[in-house]
């Protein structure tokens, strides 16, 4: 007595060697899909590398000397740069602490007070506040006078 | 020949990883299974051995979809389900017998049906008369004793349905082994 699924697998166990077959020809194609597709990936990295060294190659390499001599010019005046920044800092920060020159920039800006407060607007209650009405024809003799 | 009771641990992380032996592992496994069932679908040696190769194929491919990978197993028979019913449908053939949607009884499990060794060729004689859907169904059942809702999955059919049809799958097996006077 046999279950029917004991039945049917050995009605096919004669397939065995060629679904063996079949089994590596699919892992097969299957590595070759994973090899391509790491290929692929790889030829994206070498096609980055190479447009990225394209411009070294045909640009700097040349003319390697200028770019470095280029190279050297600019990093002196960086430095130059840098050293002189630090320099005025420093001057800034003891001009900043010196008395006199606070004193002077005091009187400066006291000088500049008392010439802003006289041209300073009138307080509201100099200034005449509407003025009343008048009759037309005495507007009229005033502007024509 | 591989068991289908105990709960198997199936390498399907690793394969999912792109591991070639786990592949392996799972492609052996399946092999033998798959095969019967697509070629008592199809009852043409090449055309299982083909339908067989690509459904491994498309496994490697989508196993990105696959949710559980306890359910690997239905999930590659759902796959090699389609590829037949493309198969079908490329041949033109009627497929679809109606069945009505009754019985509620599935008849139990598949080793209930014990077949004598004098009854065999009349078993898989019943097994190719059955139309495609009963006979897909009752494949599903006997080879790999998927629950219902699993081959309602694999075959994308509602489980009343799969109900009736293994019912009456397992009514005409149960004739034929009757009037044989055996089971």
């Amino acid at each position: 007595m046999k279950t029917p699924r004991e039945i049917l697998l050995g009605r096919h166990q004669a397939a065995g060697p060629k679904l063996d077959a079949i089994r590596k020809q699919a892992l097969s194609k299957l590595s070759h899909q994973n090899t391509q597709t790491e290929r692929q990936a790889a030829s994206w990295v070498s096609l980055i590398f190479h447009l990225a060294g394209a411009p070294w190659r045909e640009l700097i390499l040349p003319s390697r000397r200028i770019w470095m001599g280029l190279g050297a010019v600019w990093a002196v005046l960086i430095l130059i740069n840098v050293l002189q920044g630090d320099h005025t800092g420093r001057a800034a920060g003891s001009r900043a602490v010196s008395p006199s020159v606070m004193a002077s920039w005091q009187v400066q800006q006291r000088w500049m007070n008392e010439l802003l407060a006289d041209r300073a607007i009138p307080p509201d209650t100099d200034r005449p506040r509407n003025p009343a009405p008048r009759p037309r024809s005495e507007e009229t003799r005033w502007a024509m006078a | 020949m591989p068991e289908v009771s105990a709960p198997e641990q199936l390498p399907v992380a690793p394969a999912r990883a792109g591991d070639p032996a786990a592949w392996d592992a799972l492609f052996r496994r399946y092999q033998l299974p798959l095969y019967v069932f697509v070629f008592e679908l199809v009852r043409d040696e090449q055309a299982a051995l083909d339908l067989v190769q690509e459904t491994f194929i498309a496994a490697f491919r989508h196993i990105g979809g696959l949710r559980e990978d306890e359910k690997f197993g239905s999930w590659l028979f759902g796959i090699a389900h389609q590829k037949c019913i493309q198969r079908w449908r490329k041949r033109t053939e009627i497929l679809v017998a109606e069945i009505p949607e009754s019985a509620d009884d599935p008849d139990g499990a598949p080793d209930e049906l014990l077949i004598r060794r004098e009854q065999e060729a009349a078993f898989m004689k019943l097994l190719e008369q059955l139309p495609p859907p009963q006979r897909a169904v009752l494949l599903l059942h006997f080879i790999e004793d998927f629950p219902l809702e699993e081959i309602a999955h694999i075959t994308e059919t509602a489980l009343g349905t799969v109900k009736s049809r293994l019912h009456f799958a397992k009514k005409s097996l149960r004739r034929l082994l009757d009037a044989n006077t055996i089971l």
